[in-house]
């Protein structure tokens, strides 16, 4: 029987309690989450086992949101297809239309309610269990 | 969700996490239960009586308790085929690759630094014998560099005891070493032949020209004991030695993500690897 | 005879450092030259000039890492201004460098945490978990009561739950209460004190 069957969440920050509050939302949620500090972190976590989504905040060092976002579509599948959600401080419309670019498929704005993004994530990947 | 030495899932997390700010080590979910045994080993060795006093002591690096912690991971460790699966990486993908950016008649350089006591480059040079088909056609030059003279010394006599070869089968160590007496064994002359040692720093600037440009390079459980500006300085070299196109192969629990943007991440079958770009695109 | 075919001919070098200098020639040079001046404090004004035009990322870290490397109030004063720049990899690159230069870094924190750019006042509180607790706790200690972006305090946050004192618990505390329509601010809070508070040395130790 599958190990489990739950949904897999990547969720990319480099600060421990933006994991944390994601992690808390997600888990009890239903979904398996694993994190990851940064952009580049994010990818070798993806090349070693893919998730069926991946939050990721737009600053972080070594590689940024985008980067890594670009750099995600343009791997061999599954990779390149694993949805998006960025989660920004900024919210004027250039900042949308780069995430868009980028290869973001929904974009939220700090600070998120946990409810919120748990029903985003479940819009996007469907739900945790 | 109470672990191995008494802390939570959180905790644990937390560990990871100040591990990797400082260090570069990454662990993955494979090596979690290994992790929290030496966290285990760590506070009964500390007299630790609870985790967030080990953690305490690690943060502040009392006594040292940061290299402490990663020699747990990687102290006694060096032996022959150590971490193969990189060896399969490398005589399955990384050199058919290399092949097809090379000029005819070029060799292949291959660079094991550090090296320690040799047994990484030694290894490569078996590993290649007994299982890459072309080892015949190509010249390949592979170099073991360390910063510490006496182990190079010791890499150039090629002896070792019965712990060194356990994870190699009883025919290869019958057909490369010779053994000299009841618990040693010598590297056969025609394969010492076949490594250069040479001294080298790698985390000073530009030290490492010398030695030319590599097609593969291991460096394998040597940038987590760096310091930050020094990690940097030796990626940096790591790069410069590396042929556009060529590949870094960094240890089981390392990760270039800490340390530098330089490289890019690929995955093969056996291995997830650092390329340095330029060269043919790669698949 | 060796196992293995070797050869005896030298090995290829990689390029000659060039005459370019750090802001002309091929990046492969611009790189070679960037490195190279990481040996001598009287190259950080060069160095300074090369980071505001390169746009080679991997040149922009060399040149980062020869001014850490040269770890001088100068170097320190060439990498400030880039925790400004739009390029969040910039940013990283300058925050890292500093990091690598604790102790010059410091002097200039309370400047930084005066500064309009609320990137940049974020960026100082990752600098401060380096400093002896009691020099954080003053100097976020004063954010917390006064800062006015959430995200900025957040990132204070995450430094004191990482690394703060019980000295700091009723700062975070007024904090919690200045923003108490933040979900994630007030959660913050809670875990950073949590952790704080849990934070007991061992008995016999």
């Amino acid at each position: 029987m599958a190990e489990d069957a739950r949904k897999r969440v990547l969720v990319v920050d480099d600060a421990g309690l933006v994991r944390l509050y994601y992690r808390e939302a997600l888990e009890s949620a239903g979904y398996e989450v694993d994190e990851a500090l940064n952009g580049l972190e994010a990818l070798e976590k993806l090349l070693l086992a893919p998730a069926d989504l991946v939050v990721v905040d737009v600053n972080m060092p070594q590689m940024d949101g985008f980067t890594f976002l670009k750099t995600l579509r343009r791997q061999a599948p599954p990779l390149c297809a694993i949805p998006a959600l960025v989660i920004s401080t900024e919210a004027g419309p250039q900042d949308l239309a780069a995430a868009q670019a980028a290869g973001a498929n929904f974009y939220l704005v700090k600070p998120v309610r946990q409810a919120v993004l748990a029903e985003y994530v479940a819009l996007m990947c469907g739900a945790g269990a | 969700m109470v672990n191995e030495a008494g802390e939570t899932d959180e905790e644990f997390r937390r560990l990871c996490d100040f591990l990797y700010r400082r260090t570069g080590m990454l662990f993955s979910d494979s090596k979690r239960y290994f992790v929290q045994r030496r966290i285990a080993d760590r506070m009964a060795a500390t007299g630790s009586s609870s985790f967030a006093s080990y953690f305490s002591r690690l943060r502040s690096d009392v006594d040292g308790e940061i290299e402490r912690f990663i020699n747990a991971f990687t102290v006694n460790e060096t032996y022959f085929y150590r971490e193969d699966h990189q060896f399969r990486c490398l005589s399955n993908d990384l050199l058919t690759r290399r092949l097809n950016s090379k000029l005819p008649g070029a060799p292949i350089r291959i660079w094991s630094a550090p090296c320690a006591t040799g047994e990484e480059p030694y290894s490569i040079a078996i590993w290649l014998l007994e299982n890459w088909p072309q080892v015949d056609a190509y010249d390949v030059e592979i170099i073991g560099s360390d910063i510490d003279t006496a182990v190079l010394e010791a890499a150039r006599a090629g002896q070792y005891g019965r712990r060194a070869l356990m994870r190699l089968p009883a025919e290869l160590v019958e057909k490369y070493f010779v053994q000299t007496g009841p618990e040693s064994w010598r590297i056969i002359d025609e394969l010492r032949e076949s490594v250069r040692f040479t001294p080298v720093n790698l985390s000073v600037p530009g030290e490492t020209k010398g030695h030319g440009v590599f097609d593969v390079i291991f460096c394998r459980n040597v940038l987590i004991y760096f310091d930050p500006a020094s990690r940097r300085v030796a990626a940096e070299n790591l790069f410069e030695n590396l042929a556009p196109g060529g590949y870094l192969c960094l240890g089981h629990t390392e990760s270039m993500s800490r340390i530098s943007p330089l490289f890019e991440v690929r995955r093969y079958a056996d291995a997830i690897v650092y390329q340095k770009p330029g060269g043919r695109a790669d698949g | 005879m060796p196992l293995i075919r070797t050869t005896s001919s030298k090995p290829t070098e990689p390029p000659a450092p060039s005459r370019a200098g750090l802001t002309s020639g091929s990046s492969e040079e611009r790189w070679t030259a960037a490195r190279a001046a990481g040996g001598s404090a009287q190259n950080v004004a060069a160095l300074g000039v090369a980071l505001t035009q390169e746009q080679d990322p991997r040149v922009r870290e060399a040149i980062f890492t020869s001014l850490a490397l040269i770890n001088t109030d100068e170097s320190v004063e060439a990498v400030l201004p880039h925790l400004r720049s739009d390029d969040a990899q910039v940013r990283a690159a300058a925050l890292d460098a500093l990091r690598a230069m604790p102790e010059r870094t410091a002097g200039h924190l309370p400047a930084l945490f005066a500064d309009a750019d609320g990137d940049v006042r974020l960026l100082a509180c990752e600098l401060c978990r380096t400093l002896p607790l009691a020099e954080m706790h003053a100097m976020l200690g004063v954010l917390l009561a006064n800062e006015h972006e959430a995200n900025v305090c957040a990132a204070a946050v995450d430094v004191l739950a990482d690394c703060g004192g019980e000295e700091i618990l009723p700062a975070l505390a007024q904090c919690a209460r200045r923003f108490i329509s933040d979900p994630f601010l007030t959660f913050s809070i809670k875990i950073a004190s949590q952790r704080i508070a849990s934070q007991r040395p061992d008995r016999g130790e």
